[in-house]
């Protein structure tokens, strides 16, 4: 029977229901918390979250139950007894994450560890719980730092997180897909089999033309389209944004090639922001709003579907022994 | 007389007494906090500060300035809790610094390209924590911060420490704070002063205190030896040690010795005067 560690406990995979993949509560760089433009009072942050997480939680009715994996790094408001208190009163599982968004967002203490200590901090957070909540990472987070090449530190994660996944069996998530040579390398060398790995954002508008999704997918690596709804037709899109159609035009392509199985879709919203504006009206029920209906119209059945956002997450997030 | 601005609020400069004027009460590294070997306990850190500054106040201290800036442990409610319960003074700071020991929001923002706050930036945001008060991290504004402080890169200061630099300056002008400075070399200082602040209201630790003397700041020395060599009037004295250090190994501050370091009229100016008219805080 195979499990997955939720900030409320160890659940079995056959209850995770529908899951959004890579999403995110609320997502602040470093030091925003310093910043009193975007403070919320805790009144809003619920108010803007839990009516989102509900609405979820009905949306994923027909498949049993909804999962939401959070992908905030240690050091980018991951606020996990918070998570436990939206979980518990929207009945939304929630995964948090254990690891770094990437090196430009783990602080000095962090910058200066070893891949040893990064592995202490990663498995500990797993096998024990993250800070004082008693919650356990259910997966690790690594990622590029900007500019999209891989720095010292960043390797440094990926290294410590190779080994605490081997050690523990969650999965790695990565930010960004760019530069995935030497992450393979890495991986490779470490003995995680690469089907352990879901390499984010490799559908996001500024990695195009610099991503080789596909020579990842023929790696092993798995392919995550989970900045669905970050589309260039938005009023003010982010830098990242996307034309719709060309995003799910590459998305298709994979289906169509029977390259289901590598692939994971999510949306990538914040329910609340921390650190900036966020993207008004971009919540993870875009998955079931714009996203499925959008697959439908393309001719993807509903098995095809269930595989994608239940089937192939559900023994993604689950502990390998 | 002027006002010097403490965890509890404005005080009357000549009630600072003997005064600690660069210090760090509790220092954190960036991110210790969230170490999985590192517990943080509030009431053994209140413990441990009560007992030092209890031992100061005895020995005859007045106010304790933890010179740490807003990112470094700063923790406004505990130090209001210290002040009330020991009778010590205590001064808390804005800003921060080098480089290094900043979060990824200030350094490589959400933007394309992700360019690091200007000079700007930070002189607002280190003049509002004394203009409107002291962050606590998404929760509320605090008392007013009593300085402005940052450092530089040893080896030489990047492009963001002289951003930092410009806006402590800025922040101090726009405010009438004080601002104290960790810097590398002597130019750091001049990056400050061309900001149009005056020298005597700056005070910096730095390996070439004649440089800075002559440029008029008051220079920061934890040696009670060095105190003779250079001019009373631009000295300050400060232990060198961390009341609590969670994230990297210091030397343990004792407080208690400093009001009894210095003998004669330049225990006065060392001790009380200098520091007195380095904190007033000046009509902006």
């Amino acid at each position: 029977m195979s499990h997955v560690n939720t900030v409320l406990g160890l659940v079995p995979a056959a209850e995770l229901g529908f899951v959004a993949v890579h999403e995110h509560i609320g997502y602040g760089m470093p030091g925003s918390e310093l910043d009193t433009q975007w403070w919320k009072t805790p009144e809003q942050r619920y108010e803007e979250t839990v009516p989102k997480l509900r609405q979820f939680h009905q949306n994923a009715q027909p498949y049993g139950a909804a999962t939401f994996v959070d992908a905030t790094g240690i050091c980018n408001g991951r606020d996990v007894s918070y998570y436990q208190s939206l979980s518990e009163k929207t009945g939304v599982h929630i995964v948090a994450s254990t690891g770094f968004v990437g090196g430009d967002t783990a602080l000095p203490f962090f910058e200066r560890a070893s891949v040893d200590y990064l592995t202490e901090q990663f498995l500990h957070e797993i096998t024990v719980g993250m800070g004082m909540t008693g919650a356990k990472a259910g997966i690790i987070k690594v990622g590029v730092s900007r500019g999209f090449l891989m720095k010292e530190l960043d390797l440094r994660i990926y290294r410590a997180a190779a080994r605490a996944a081997l050690a523990t069996g969650v999965p790695i998530f990565t930010h960004l897909a760019v530069n995935a040579e030497p992450a393979i390398e890495i991986f490779e060398d470490e003995g995680l089999p690469l089907d352990r790995v879901l390499f984010g954002h490799a559908d996001d508008g500024i990695s195009q033309g610099k991503v080789r999704d596909r020579w990842i997918a023929e790696q092993g690596g798995r392919i995550g389209f989970d900045t669905f709804g970050y589309d260039l037709e938005l009023p003010d899109p982010p830098f990242w944004g996307r034309p719709r159609q060309e995003r799910l035009d590459h998305f298709l392509g994979y289906l169509r090639d029977g390259l289901v199985d590598s692939v994971l879709a999510s949306a990538d919203a914040n329910c609340s922001p921390l650190g900036w504006p966020g993207v008004k009206g971009h919540t993870v029920n875009y998955l079931f709003d714009v996203l499925i209906p959008a697959l439908h119209d393309a001719g993807v059945d509903d098995a095809t579907i269930r595989r994608i956002f239940v089937e192939l997450p559900a023994s993604f997030l689950s502990l390998q022994s | 007389m002027g006002v010097v601005n403490t965890v509890l609020g404005p005080v009357p400069a000549d009630e600072l007494g003997v005064v600690a004027v660069h210090e760090a009460l509790l220092s954190v590294v960036p991110g210790a906090q969230y170490a999985h070997d590192i517990t943080i306990d509030r009431a053994e850190v209140f413990a441990t500060l009560e007992r030092e500054l209890r031992a100061f106040h005895t020995a005859g201290g007045g106010t304790v300035v933890d010179s740490t800036g807003m990112f470094h442990g700063r923790d406004v409610r505990l130090l209001e809790a210290l002040s009330r319960t020991t009778g010590v003074h205590l001064v808390a700071s804005t800003g921060m610094g080098p480089e290094a020991l900043l979060g990824g929001y200030f350094l490589t923002p959400q933007t394309n390209p992700p360019t690091p706050w200007p000079a700007e930036r930070f002189a607002d945001l280190f003049g509002r924590e004394v203009a409107e008060g002291m962050v606590v991290p998404r929760v509320e504004r605090r008392g007013a911060a009593g300085l402005v402080t940052t450092a530089t890169t040893r080896g030489g200061r990047t492009a963001t420490d002289e951003s930092l630099l410009q806006g402590v300056a800025r922040a101090a002008l726009a405010t009438g704070a004080p601002v104290s400075l960790r810097i590398d070399d002597v130019d750091d200082l001049d990056v400050v002063l061309k900001e149009g602040l005056p020298a005597r209201r700056v005070a910096v630790v730095t390996d070439d205190p004649a440089a800075a003397i002559d440029r008029g700041a008051y220079v920061v020395v934890t040696d009670p030896a060095l105190v003779g060599t250079l001019p009373a009037e631009r000295v300050l004295l400060a232990t060198g040690g961390v009341g609590v250090s969670f994230g990297e190994d210091a030397p343990a501050a004792s407080y208690a010795d400093l009001p009894t370091a210095l003998a004669g009229d330049v225990a006065h100016q060392v001790l009380v005067a200098n520091p007195r008219d380095l904190l007033t805080i000046e009509e902006s």
